[in-house]
Formats: C-alpha cells, structure tokens, sequence
C-alpha cells in the first residue's frame, strides 16, 4: 500500500513535470531551473524508496535539499517476518571392514540429513523473535527422523552492548553449535569433537544476556541442566533435553568470551557450569544432581584463501560413581568423569586468486577425543571412546548458499573397531 | 559447584533490564544525517544527482566486475571552506533475504575512508564486527579490494561480507567515473 502511495506521488511529479516542460517555451531559462528543481525531488524520492527503511533516517535540510515535508508513512521503518532455511544431503559408503580386518557389516546410506526452516519476527526495534525448525532424516515414519525446534527466542534489544534473550537458547559454545549452517563448515560432518563434546546442535530453554564491548564480545546465559540419565561411556549427547520437560531443579551458567580485534580473526573461550539432573530408582535414593563443567576454547581463522580452525574442550563430571551405581552401569560402561578433545582443522581456497565468486577449498582436519579420558575407582575404561579421526576432503562453493562436499574418514579407534567412511553431500542456505 | 540459586539473580537481572529500560530506543544505527555529521565534521554536505550514460555504466561495471542497478546516483558532496572534502554514497543491497543500506564514504582522492551502516534487515548475528568494516579504511579500488585478498571473510556472515565487499568496489568505481566530471 505505501508503495502504491509513492508511485502515486511520483507519477503526480511525473505529471507536473510534463506539464512544467509544455509551459517552458515562454520562459526558457526559468524552465531549465524548475526542470532541475524537480528532477532533485524526483531523484531524491527514488532514492528514498531505494533505501527503505534506511530511508526513514533522512532527515536532510529542507531549504538544501528542498525535500517535501512530506516524506510519507512508506519511508517507515519496516517490520514483519523473515524466513531463511538451509539443508543437507548425505550420502556414506562404509569400508567393508574395520581397521582390526573384522567385518563391519555397516551398509551404504544416503539420507536427507537435515531441513530446516527459519521463521523470525521483528514486532518492533526493541522486540524480536527467532526461531529454527527442523527436520531430520526426511521423515519421523518409522522412527527415522524427528522434527525439533532447534532455537526459539525472544530478544530485547537495548543497546550494542547489552541486550536480553529468553526461551529455547542455542548454547554459546565452540565453532559450531551456533553456526552449524552446511556452508559454514569443511566436510560433509560436522567435528566430531563438536558433536560429541560439546554437543552440538545443544539448545536449552532459559535466558540470559549478550552484547559487544568494542573487540570482545560476550554471552552469558542461564539454561535448565542436562539429564544426566542419558549419559553414556560414549558421552553426554543423549543428556540433551532439546527443551522438552526439562528438569528445571538443576540449572547451569554458560559464559562465552570472544576476541575479534584482528579482522579475520575470532578467538574465545566458553565455560559451562552447572549440574545435571539424573533419575535414580528410589531405592537407591531417588534423584540426584551430577555437577559438570565443561571449557572450550576456540579459534578461527581466514587469511586470503586459507581458514584455520581449532577447538580444544575439557568436561569434568562430579558423583559419577553414584551415578553409575544408581544406573547400573558397570565395568567399562562408566561415564566418563573426565572427558577431552581437540581438533584442527585446515583449508585453502584455490579460487581466492581470481575475480571468480566460487570457492574450492580442499582440506584436512586432524581430531582426538576421549569420552572416558578417567573413570572412577572401580570402573574401567573402553579403548573405543578414544577416538583418533583424520578427515580429508572438499568442499565447492558454486555460489556462496550452495556447496558441494566430498571427504573421506579415517576412523582410528583405540580397540582397533574404527570404519572408514567416504562421503558425499550437499547444502544450501537461503 | 553447587549452581541451584545463582538464576534467581539473573532472572531478576533479566525482568529488570526488560522492564526499567522500556523507553529507551535500541540504538544500533545512525541515520543519514547523523553519519555524514560523523563523517565530515564543520562540513556542509549537500545532496546531488547524476545520471550515468550507458557508457558510464558500462565503466562501473568493468571496474567493480559486479552489477550496477541503476544509472541514476545520488550523492553527497561535503564541501569544507569552500573545497570538496569528499563524497558519501548510499548503497542498498540484498543480504540473504532482506536487504541492508551502507554509507560509504569516500575520500576527495577517491579512497575509501569508512562504512556505516544505516539498516540491517537480516538477523543482527549476520553483522561483522567493526574491527572488519575497518579493513576498508584507505582503501583504493584495486584487485586487492576483494574477499580473500584483502578482505578476509566472516565466518557466519560470509553473504554480509560478499555483498559488502562488492557495494564497496561499485561504489568507489562509481566515485571514479563521476570524479573526472565534477572534482
């Protein structure tokens, strides 16, 4: 509608325009002037609607530049839904057998990993709302896939350097959790030191504040905890509640620092502190909490055609002899009370050089972890959690929101059981 | 590491923060006005218009190696004791989905001397850091003047950092073509 309004003001100028040219025979250096006068207006009411919303902002002189008083309600800040999404194709081919020679008995799968679409809202300049859905492996038929709401939150935007945010939080840790768009990343996995330790996509319900300060940048959030009960020797990924009915007797402070004084350059530390929510049969003494801190730090890294990254985290888990004794795990099915990991990882865009706005970045990343780096007395650890994975491969970007992966997987682990993979896949961001 | 009390204090931080600070207006951008003040401070600044030729299109075009929607360029001329100091120019561009209006604004010599945005429609995680719009600071138009040379990309707001580099590049390549005809 309000642009309906300006067209109308304009084709009125348009009219007035050709109007003032048929009377310029009689004066014709007066015509000249009044031409210029109104081609100014023009031009500067085009220019207006060019900007939109930036529009709203001119605020010029009007005896300079002889703009109308009226700048009309099109020019007002604009507000309402943004949709943006990406998505994920995958396909794996599995080594026919393990690095110890047995059989791996693990078939060949291509699967839509991942849809998601985004919806935001902008109510105002202080209110907004963002959220992610997601769909996962194509399908919730059969148990397959699952659909979540990866993130869903309000914002208070007050200033540049505090501001407030409220619901379902995408924690602020490592590289991924919070940018885990298929273009953001090289091979066709994410890290699995950022799926497995951090673990990433991590989302909790709570709330919390964030803000630049100049260089460095902050968060620093509060979120229900994790339940304990989904821990395993493998790890704390199946003690994500997703937001779902979470325990809310147990909560957990996250805090991420970031440096970005060097452009090209992001380093930062995160830190979350907090304690685990576990069910235990009642005749072991009912629930219980399981404090557990986990740091990272992380660096990332783009010089020219060349990224580097890495990504170090350390967790410490409390009262895991109980927890395990409550959960009848025994032997090396302990949790593990402390838990480690570190990648690097390295690429180089061989099409930086050129005028060409596609990328082709070969790369390698190198990771270690360990989901029972130490175990309480009385248990015993499983050489499969220490994990050594190698990862070369490709990603093409024909235009930066699709990119074209293909990698293959040395799987190392300590057992011997490790199976290589090759992948191959697909993604785009809208 | 008992943590059980501590979001009692952050959830009262929270309810305070949205409820004492309701009048004020979330300030992340200046307005036009306000940026060419920064910009050329003691300066007059007055707008004006020019119409490219196709011709002159078609320089824009080879200088930025990118796309020129318009022929018709609106600038303002900032004018210190009678002396051009320099010129602004407004580009309005897609990010994602939405679009964003940057300032630039360019030296008398025809260098880039800053960029300041005016609007961001996309989520405000997609926006650089100011260390990074500071890699255009005296910046000519060169080859160099390109992501992954002397621009480095942003991780996780790579489409941001694209759509800038290239406004960057057409609007200094604009300066150039217009600066033969008027300074």
């Amino acid at each position: 509608m309000n642009k309906l309004c300006v067209m109308a003001s304009l084709a009125l100028g348009v009219s007035t325009f050709t109007i003032t040219t048929s009377q310029a025979v009689e004066s014709p250096a007066s015509s000249v002037e009044e031409l210029k006068r109104q081609m100014d207006i023009l031009s500067n009411e085009v220019q207006k609607l060019k900007m939109g919303e930036a529009g709203a902002g001119v605020r010029a002189d009007h005896s300079q530049y002889g703009f109308g008083p009226a700048a009309s309600k099109v020019y007002r800040i604009e507000h309402g839904v943004s949709l943006g999404g990406y998505g994920e194709f995958l396909y794996q081919h599995f080594a026919n057998s393990k690095h110890d020679g047995t059989t791996s008995g693990i078939s060949d799968q291509i699967t839509m990993m991942r849809a998601v679409l985004y919806t935001g809202y902008k109510f105002d300049e202080n209110w907004l709302l963002n959220t992610e859905l997601e769909v996962e492996n194509g399908t919730t038929e059969n148990n397959k896939g699952s659909v979540s709401i990866e993130f869903a939150y309000l914002d208070r935007l007050i200033s540049p350097a505090f501001n407030a945010r409220l619901g379902l939080l995408l924690l602020p840790m490592g590289l991924i959790n919070e940018l885990h768009e298929p273009t953001v990343y090289l091979g066709t996995q994410r890290p699995d030191v950022e799926t497995v330790l951090i673990p990433a996509t991590w989302a909790d319900d709570g709330f919390g504040f964030f803000g630049d300060l100049g260089q460095v940048s902050y968060k620093q959030y509060f979120v229900a905890g994790l339940d304990a009960s989904g821990f395993t020797d493998a790890g704390i990924r199946e003690g994500r509640t997703g937001g779902a009915k979470t325990d809310a007797s147990h909560w957990a402070s996250v805090t991420r620092l970031d440096y970005t004084g060097i452009a090209g350059l992001l380093t930062g530390v995160s830190a979350y502190i907090g304690n685990a929510s576990a069910e235990k049969p009642a005749a072991k003494g009912g629930g219980m909490k399981v404090p557990i801190g986990i740091y990272d730090f992380h660096v990332d890294w783009h010089h020219r055609g060349l990224q580097l990254r890495t990504v170090g985290v350390y967790s410490t888990l409390g009262k895991i002899g109980d927890l395990n004794n409550g959960r009848n795990l025994v032997g090396s099915q302990s949790v593990g009370d402390s838990q480690r990991g570190i990648y690097f990882e390295g690429g180089y865009d061989v099409l930086a050089g050129g005028t060409s706005t596609q990328a082709l970045i070969p790369f390698l990343r190198w990771e270690y972890y360990d989901t029972q780096a130490s175990v309480p007395q009385g248990f015993v650890r499983n050489d499969a959690n220490l994990v050594r994975l190698l990862t070369a491969g490709v990603n093409y970007k024909p235009i930066d929101q699709i990119v074209l992966k293909a990698d293959f997987r040395d799987y190392f682990l300590g057992d011997g059981t490790g199976v290589n993979q090759i992948g191959v896949a697909a993604g785009y961001v809208f | 590491m008992s943590f059980s009390s501590r979001p009692v204090f952050g959830l009262v931080a929270l309810a305070v923060s949205w409820l004492t600070v309701t009048d004020v207006q979330a300030k992340f951008f200046v307005s036009l006005e306000e940026a060419l003040k920064l910009a050329f401070p003691g300066c007059t600044t007055a707008a004006e218009t020019r119409y490219l030729t196709d011709a002159q299109v078609a320089k824009v075009r080879e200088l930025s190696n990118g796309e020129i929607s318009s022929a018709m360029v609106v600038r303002y001329r900032a004018t210190c004791k009678e002396k051009t100091a320099g010129f602004a120019y407004t580009d309005t561009h897609r990010v994602r989905t939405h679009p964003e209006t940057l300032l630039f604004i360019v030296g008398s010599s025809g260098i880039l001397k800053k960029i300041e945005m005016l609007s961001f429609d996309e989520p405000q995680d997609y926006i650089p850091k100011s260390e990074w719009y500071n890699q255009f600071k005296d910046q000519p138009l060169s080859n160099e003047l390109e992501l992954k040379r002397k621009i480095p990309p942003v991780t996780g707001a790579s489409l941001t950092a694209r759509a800038t580099t290239q406004a960057a590049r057409r609007v200094l390549a604009i300066d150039q073509v217009l600066g033969k005809e008027t300074r």
